[in-house]
This record gives structure tokens, sequence and C-alpha cells, in this order.
């Protein structure tokens, strides 16, 4: 909530449906923002065209910024030197580009040649001289009638391949449209918008196909990741994320790190007998960009919650492939392996922040090719990258207690709150320092059941989420030993993290507050570096780049609508003197 | 009685349907049909155990449609009513009944027991979903002015899990009511 979970309001105690304000529709609240579908602004002043050799090697990419998570491991390790630990202090604003639309930003930009492509919320798209900030086009895209999101109309960004981006709309549509100009080329309808399914993540270009996900795991979807044709729009495959027929699992005791979750198996078990077809609305929403392995023909992604979110009595069983980490053929979409970290989850605490491929130590000492997941659960997961196989876990990030209290009808109250720990922020690694960081929340909440039959489409959580105003809440950026799961450093925050992370070669990390500051951190020991107050959140992944010589990073400014942080309308552009 | 109640609706829906006519050329078809019980632009309700349409949200009225043809929620009038019409029609009329000017409430509410109902109402943190005046927003509907025996059927109701449809927010909070916060709730609502 998608959520996603998310749900979750900082200054209201939420009852059940009052987040349903934030439930808008076409009609209504976008009437002044969503325009025509055709560009304004001029063509891009030259021919913008990305090969896959190029999007294979990103990774080592000094100049441009090709993936919204850099490259397809997602390791948002960018290689560039030349801002640096030593020099970062002088950091300043190159320019400032601001877009029409004053709400939620969670792009990450992507910078192709000297061109850069931001989104906005309620899917604006705008190309920009990545050296000056001029704008090129702008496209509006034409919400449809119903639109049908839990936690603001975000968009976290764009993929390109060849000549042509690619997005994913509110009104769960995948568009493709030429880099050069901003037309639309193709639209293609993913799933139907009354049903709950929306698109906010950025797609994943990759082979001729674009793979995307869907959000919707506080509707009553069935969640999904599809591949498309790059050229035609076609879908190509998908893979449920539940599966019509296994979907009870092993009967899990316990969670990932072995703790017992005090389901009533016996119970659950009696239920299933009685109906098995609740698959069709079991959530299990995509909503974060997959990591994909070429050598392997792997995709690798993570699965958020089972719906509704808090009752779980109807829907027994470990609710798989809700709450884990799964890997698929690219080619087919064939199922490979997966990992749940919490069976029959009744607490929102689902799986989110996209997977990370990179390499760590295994129990023997030894290297191996690792996929790497930091959980709302506040733990960094390390597993094999072939088999899936869990090879260690973090200590707790941020505070855990009364892990795993069942929700009661007066509120039950546990540690992580329903947003993490981790929540979609994507995380980012340091492979020389080993070092993974993940931007945390932390916020106690109380948890609340609700029966609730499934309400066509209609916000379905079957309890509340309630923060506990008494008590304080804060964010933590940490650091974690991917050979050790041990914590190397943090830096507590006055406000929850969300938004993301990047590292760089500079041996700095750049994480953003919803309170404005954007800073820059010593990757190996955690000292703040630098500091600059963008003016309204700073809420989505820093990226960077490198253009006339001179290295930029660049970091969205517009607050977030869930957690009520302060909104703007900017994209921040940092540079050395 | 059902078949005393059919017969009345369908002489109103005859009678209804030219109302209709005469008042406004920009009434889409199939709405033509819900005035003859719900009135004129929904404004008139034919007995007041039937809702106010005029002024409620199009999202709500969408919903509900919706919810009625797909069995989530039922009526043994409104049931028949929506079956086979599409999303674009049922969409047309939940604009059609947002856009209208809600009435005037003609119900004579009991000072006392509609103080008591607002007590119950801020106690139970209504307008967090509903807003202030109870105006209501996107899916949530709008009860100011609704008639008062079509507010004490649907709390009873919620309260009675006959009425499911709304993800368990409204079955939650009616649980925590009884019959005579019921009664004066909807003294409140239809005051406002």
């Amino acid at each position: 909530m998608q959520f996603n979970t998310p749900l979750v309001q900082r200054r209201l105690s939420l009852a059940v449906g009052a987040a349903l304000a934030v439930i808008a529709t076409g009609a209504f609240a976008q009437a002044e923002i969503s325009g025509a579908a055709a560009p304004t602004g001029s063509p891009v002043p030259k021919s913008v065209s990305v090969s896959q050799g190029q999007l294979d090697a990103a990774g080592a990419d000094g100049t441009n910024f090709l993936h919204s998570n850099m490259n397809y491991a997602q390791t948002r390790y960018y290689p560039a030197t030349q801002i640096n630990t030593k020099n970062v202090a002088k950091l300043k604003p190159a320019f400032v580009f601001q877009t029409e639309v004053l709400e939620s930003m969670e792009t990450a930009p992507i910078v192709v040649d000297g061109i850069m492509y931001i989104t906005t919320s309620y899917n604006h798209v705008y190309a920009l001289d990545a050296k000056t900030g001029k704008e090129f086009w702008h496209y509006k895209h034409k919400m449809g009638a119903v639109t049908t999101y839990c936690c603001g109309p975000n968009n976290r960004g764009v993929a390109i391949m060849g000549d042509k981006l690619y997005m994913g709309t509110l009104d769960a549509k995948l568009l493709a449209l030429d880099a050069k100009t901003g037309k639309v080329l193709w639209a293609t309808q993913i799933a139907d918008p009354e049903a709950g399914y929306s698109e906010t993540m950025a797609p994943v270009a990759v082979n001729g196909k674009v793979l995307i996900g869907t959000n919707g795991g506080e509707y009553g979807i069935r969640g999904f990741v599809k591949a498309f044709d790059a050229n035609s729009g076609k879908e190509l495959w998908s893979f449920a994320t539940i599966p019509e027929k296994g979907h009870e699992g092993v009967w899990a005791v316990n969670d990932a790190t072995g703790r017992n979750m005090h389901r009533d198996i016996a119970a659950e078990k009696a239920q299933l007998a009685k109906s098995s077809d609740f698959y069709k609305t079991l959530g299990g929403g995509v909503w974060m960009a997959p990591a994909v392995d070429k050598d392997s023909n792997t995709a690798f992604f993570v699965v958020g919650n089972p719906s509704p979110d808090l009752y779980g009595a109807e829907r027994p069983g470990d609710n798989l492939y809700t709450d884990s980490i799964v890997a698929v053929d690219l080619n087919t979409g064939a199922y490979k392996w997966h990992h749940q970290y919490v069976a029959h989850d009744v607490w929102d605490l689902d799986a989110v922040s996209p997977v990370i491929l990179t390499e760590a130590k295994g129990k023997d000492g030894k290297m191996r090719k690792v996929a790497i997941h930091g959980g709302k659960t506040g733990h960094v997961y390390v597993h094999d990258r072939a088999t899936g196989e869990l090879i260690r876990f973090s200590e707790a990030m941020v505070p855990q207690e009364n892990m795993w209290v069942l929700p009661t009808k007066d509120g039950a109250r546990m540690l992580p709150g329903a947003n993490g720990g981790v929540e979609w922020s994507p995380m980012a690694v340091n492979p020389k320092l080993r070092l993974a960081y993940a931007a945390n929340l932390h916020q106690p909440m109380t948890y609340h059941v609700e029966q609730a039959a499934y309400p066509g489409g209609k916000l379905w959580l079957g309890g509340a989420f309630k923060v506990i105003a008494a008590e304080k809440q804060w964010g933590r950026l940490a650091a974690v030993n991917l050979d050790t799961g041990k914590l190397a450093w943090k830096f507590d925050t006055e406000q929850p993290l969300i938004g993301g992370v990047l590292a760089t070669a500079g041996d700095l990390v750049f994480n953003g507050e919803g309170n404005g500051l954007f800073r820059a951190f010593d990757a190996k020991t955690g000292k703040k570096l630098w500091e600059y107050q963008c003016g309204a959140g700073v809420n989505a992944p820093a990226v960077s780049y490198t253009t006339g010589g001179k290295q930029y990073v660049a970091v969205a400014a517009g607050g977030n609508t869930q957690l009520d942080f302060k909104r703007g309308n900017s994209v921040v552009v940092f540079a050395l003197p | 009685m059902k078949h005393a109640a059919r017969f009345l609706v369908v002489t109103a829906l005859l009678l209804g349907v030219a109302a209709a006519r005469s008042q406004t050329a920009a009434v889409p078809p199939k709405a033509e049909a819900c005035a003859a019980c719900h009135g004129p632009g929904g404004a008139r309700s034919l007995v007041p155990a039937y809702p106010i349409l005029a002024g409620q949200t199009a999202r709500y009225l969408y919903l509900q449609l919706r919810d009625f043809q797909e069995g989530r929620r039922s009526n043994e009038l409104m049931s028949p009513m929506v079956a086979g019409m599409t999303r674009d029609e049922m969409r047309e009329i939940s604009e059609y009944f947002a856009k209208q000017k809600p009435p005037v409430q003609s119900f004579k509410t009991d000072p006392e027991k509609a103080r008591l109902g607002k007590l119950k109402a801020d106690e139970t943190l209504c307008t967090m979903c509903h807003l202030g005046g109870f105006a209501g927003q996107n899916e949530v509907p709008r009860v100011a002015g609704q008639n008062y025996d079509y507010v004490v059927k649907q709390l009873s109701d919620f309260k009675a899990r006959k009425r499911t449809n709304d993800a368990g927010s409204m079955t939650s909070v009616a649980s925590t009511i009884n019959a005579q916060d019921i009664e004066n709730l909807a003294h409140y609502l239809s005051g406002l």
C-alpha cells in the first residue's frame, strides 16, 4: 500500500476507512491536472537512443543513469568519483527544476546523454536538459474515469530502451512514449482499475520486454508481474503472485527469522476445507521494480501483503507468494524459487523495497552471488541468488517489540509499525565496503482487526492501523554489513525515513528526510558530511550523472502525502562549484 | 405486503418518469426510472425509507449501484433495477444525482435526541470519514439531511451485519452503538 501499505497518516489516528480520503476518482480530484494526452513543448534537440548493451553495462556507466535503480542489479552504487568525501561539503545547487504538480514526488530521474526524464504524481513526464534544467517537453497523462489507489497519486519513474520511455499509470495502463517528443506510441490496459489495480512503480525494460507489477494489496487484487512487448505493448507473459493451487504453502509456524507467528493452523485448515477460491482476491501486489540477472536469465522481485491486510480468518494458509522474494525466468515468467518472510501476514509487514543483486560471504566464508531485500520487519535478508536459500538476516535496524502479537478488536501494540522498517524505499550497496544502506521508519502502532467481506474494489483492510500519538516517531539510516548481518553504523533522524538511498564510488551515501534536509554521509563511518535544505520533503531516491565533465546529484523534493511531509514540486540538482 | 409494495413502485414509476421528463432534458435515460421512488432529481423520496440521492457523492452512488448489481448489497427493489446496466450507465446516473441540489429535510427532529446524537457522533469519530457537516467524500456518503427512516434502517442493518459491503468500517462502528443511539443519530443527521 502499497501502502502498500501504507495507509498510515502520521498525525491522524487512523480509524478504519479514514484512508478513503486519499482515494480519488479521475472525474473529480484530478480534473485540473489531468490534461490532454499530447505533450507540450518542443522535442529534445537530438536523437535519444539507449542500446541493450548500454542498459546491461549501466552499473559501470559514470555518465548516464539509465534505470530507476541505476542498473539491473539495482545496486544504486554510482561509479563516478568527482564528488567524494573530501569535497562534498562544497556541494551547491546547480539548478532547480519545478514541475506544475504540487504533490508527492517519488520519482527516480533517469539521465541519458545529458537529457533527464522525470515523472510526477498523476503521471506527468518531463524531458529536460540535465545541465541547465531547460524544459523540452511535458506529457500529461489523460486519466481514465476511475483510479483506485491507497497511498497517494505517486509515480516512481520511467524505464528507457531504444528510443522509447515506458511508464505505468494510476489508471493501470502501461504507456510507451517517444523519448524525443513525448508522444504516446502505444498504451496497454494492464488490469481493471475498478478492481483496485493501479501502477506507481517504474517498469524495467530488458531484451525487448517491459516488466511491470501492480499495486492493489489494499483492495483484494490478485497480484502479478507481467512482461509486455516493448514495440507493440502486447502481453508476453504473466506470473500470478497468488497461485491458484498451493497458496496454502507449508503451514509455516515461524517467520523467516524463526519467531513464532501464533497462527491457529487447525482453524486455518478447517477454513480452507470450506473454501479455497479466495485466491482471486488474495492481494500480493508487486509495486517496486524487479532486479534482473542477465547471466541466469532471471527476474527477482518481492511480493506485497495479502488482502485483507489485518483480517486473516477467511484467507487461511501461508498465502503464497505474499511477503516473499520470488525468482522467475525472464523469458517465460516461469517460477524458479521463492522464500517467504512472513506467512499468513496479518500486520501488513510485507516485502516491498526492491531486490538488489550483489555478492556476500556465505556461511563458509566464500563469496556468493546473492539477492538481498530490506524488509518492513527491519531486517536485511541475504539469499543465495540461485536457490533462494536464506544465508542470513541482519540484526534488526529498528526496535522490534511484541512480535508477532495478533491484531485484536481494540488494538495490539507491536513494533515495527505497518510501514516498517524499510518501506518501498530502495536501498543502495557499496560492494567494496560490503555494506547495504537502508532508510528506516520507526512508527509505533496498534493493530486492529475487524471481520470484513470482500467489498468489490473498495479499500479492504479488515481493521485498522493506528499510530500511538504519545509515542515518538523517528527515522534511521542504517548501514548493514552483508557478510555478518551486523549494523556498521546508523544515523537517526527526526522524521521517519521514506524515499531511498544512493551510494557512490566517492564513498558517499545520499539520503533525504521529510523535513527537507538532503544529506551526504561518509559511507564507511556514517559521519554526516553535508546537508542542504530543499524546502519540501525529500522523499525520493537520489540519482547521479555526469555531463559536460561535471558530476551531478539530483533528487526530487516533493514531500509525501502518506506521511504528510511538506509537498513541493521540484527536482533539485547539485554539483561542485 | 410485498405485492402491494411492488404495485406501488410500478405505479409510482410511471408517474415519476413523467415528472422527471418534464423537469429537465439532461436526465440520463436510465435515471428516469429512479425518480419513481427517489423523486425528481433524487430529491423527494416516495417514502422516507428510500434515500435522498440529490447531492450524494458520485463515487458512492456508483459503487452502491455496482454492489447491487454484483450482489454485495441487496434490496428487492434495487437489485432488479440495476441488473443489466453498463458501468457507463451507472456512472452517468451517479454523476447526474451528485449534481442535483439536496432538498430541505421536512422531518421534524427532536432537539434533545439530536443533541445526544451529536455527542455520539463526536465520540464515534464519524467525521473522520464522513467529513465535517457529514458532507461525504468519494466513496464515503453524504448523510447530512438524509431521511430519518433510511438512516435508522442502514445503521440497524450494519449493526445486524445485514449490510456488509463497506469492508467492515460501518459494521465495526455500528457494533458499538445501541438502538437508542441509532435513533438519536438519525435525529441529528436528518436535521443537518
